[in-house]
């Protein structure tokens, strides 16, 4: 990963959502997005510039247009489409990322599209979000990674964010896939986790 | 066989797709795949069929594809008729907020500019007042300073609203024909704003549709115990406001009754039914006479 000093920053076109820029290095903020938060509170991954990533949960692109810098390939599935307005916008002008409009619980729907990839990222909030990780195992490939940021408050309001946290890494345990890191995203994000697994 | 965007692989065989990107993506959208003992496609397929003769080039069309078919997707979602509705109810109720609490500190600020006037026994509203600053100001050609130009603004951002109220009620007969039949355009827009579309409006219950809009009292009356709310945005209708005390509950339960089934015509079929309008209308009607009270012996 590329650093300035402590700052953690992405080398590509500026300007996608007024990021800060830092000796012609885009700065990636922890507070806005989740990965960059991983980076600065875990270790993380690299990621090299040959990787070919799922993106679940795209949104308005500010993270996926940081990925896209450091890889060759985003394939980033949203499903509401105000968002995909925005992300439409970024893929226009990175040649690397694919806005795909579907349902991250419903694979089979962009199956036609999607490669086999080194990463799956999962950011949704849905309650099932160790079921989707699991159902979007199919694209990764053998030794691939899963980056899960769980939303503990998407999966029950009512349960304590640890108890939670604990069940998700049950989960994604018994399926088979090895947990390599696990940690909380404070200060950065509220109850929100990081879970970091190989396939 | 395997269905992938850029043709069908079968066997080592492939048939690759002809056509332009936006009719790939439409092709995209019909592939269904079976997710049992699924393999993800290999790009160099692509190279094999002869649809692209490198990484790159098998990048750029996929992205074109990808983004013919998601800007297809989002055309289409947007394309149904209640999206725009929802917005223009949602401007219209917000142009509400900002004109009257606007029209009550341009009120005050007039009355600081003349010690001696009062609104007691004018009866003069805010909304009035600001009329006749913004009168007072055209008269003078202006001269009324940055107060009377504030009140202009507010008197036109005031015609906006009609004219937007006009459309609004107007639309919502449009795509709502019966719930719009029942309670009014307006109303019916705001039911529809506050159950996020017409699809969430159609499986919401009777009762859901009875207190939309009466959220503190619901949850105060889930938590604390307080009163059950009768009514939420449906009060708006004047059956319901204008119903004796009595039986202004039972008025709100019997429309909201109707107003779901009339909520579903309108999102399954579409169209306005008179019969059941008719007999709709009549049954409010009789709910909102206190002899109505009579319905259980009958």
């Amino acid at each position: 990963m590329i650093r300035v000093g402590d700052v953690l920053v992405s080398k590509g076109e500026g300007g996608v959502y007024g990021e800060r820029m830092l000796d012609g290095y885009r700065v990636w903020d922890p507070y806005r997005s989740k990965l960059a938060a991983l980076y600065l509170v875990g270790t993380g991954i690299e990621l090299p510039p040959d990787m070919k990533v799922l993106y679940l949960g795209a949104a308005n692109g500010t993270t996926v247009s940081h990925v896209a810098d450091y890889v060759e390939v985003v394939y980033a599935v949203e499903f509401a489409p105000r968002p995909m307005q925005d992300l439409l916008e970024v893929a226009r002008r990175r040649k690397n990322v694919m806005p795909i409009l579907a349902d991250a619980s419903c694979p089979e729907q962009y199956a036609p599209l999607v490669e086999t990839v080194d990463l799956l990222y999962q950011d949704v909030a849905q309650p099932d979000q160790a079921a989707i990780a699991l159902k979007n195992c199919v694209f990764l490939k053998d030794g691939g990674y899963l980056i899960l940021m769980l939303k503990t408050r998407s999966v029950d309001i009512r349960k304590e964010p640890a108890e939670v946290f604990r069940d998700t890494l049950d989960i994604l345990m018994s399926a088979g896939l090895t947990v390599t890191e696990s940690t909380w995203l404070a200060p950065y994000h509220q109850d929100h986790a990081a879970i970091l697994c190989t396939k | 066989m395997q269905s992938c965007w850029f043709g069908d692989v079968e066997a080592g065989q492939c048939t690759p797709f002809t056509g332009d990107a936006a009719a790939c993506a439409r092709r995209v959208r019909e592939i269904r795949t079976s997710m049992d003992a699924f393999v993800p496609l290999d790009w160099q397929q692509a190279v094999a069929c002869g649809v692209c003769r490198d990484r790159a080039e098998y990048l750029a069309l996929l992205q074109k594809v990808c983004i013919a078919g998601s800007e297809q997707a989002v055309r289409e979602q947007y394309a149904a008729k209640d999206v725009e509705l929802l917005q223009m109810v949602r401007t219209l109720d917000e142009m509400d907020t900002v004109t009257n609490v606007l029209s009550e500190r341009v009120a005050d600020w007039y009355q600081i500019r003349h010690p001696s006037f009062s609104r007691k026994y004018r009866r003069t509203p805010a909304h009035v007042l600001v009329k006749s600053i913004s009168e007072l100001n055209r008269e003078r050609g202006g001269g009324g300073g940055a107060l009377g130009k504030v009140a202009t603004e507010i008197t036109s951002l005031a015609d906006a609203r009609t004219a937007l109220a006009k459309e609004v009620s107007a639309r919502a007969c449009d795509v709502m024909p019966n719930t719009s039949a029942l309670i009014g355009g307006l109303v019916a827009a705001r039911l529809l704003s506050h159950a996020g579309g017409l699809k969430e409006l159609s499986r919401l219950p009777a009762s859901g549709i009875q207190v939309l809009g009466a959220r503190t009292a619901l949850f105060a009356h889930i938590r604390t115990h307080a009163p059950s709310p009768k009514h939420g945005i449906i009060f708006q209708h004047r059956r319901v406001h204008n119903a004796p005390r009595e039986v202004r509950g039972k008025v709100a339960r019997v429309l909201a009754g109707k107003l779901a089934i009339a909520a579903r015509l309108d999102y399954y079929r579409g169209c306005a039914v008179p019969a059941f309008l008719d007999d709709a209308q009549a049954r409010i009607d009789r709910a909102g006479t206190v002899e109505g009270e009579g319905d259980k012996q009958q």
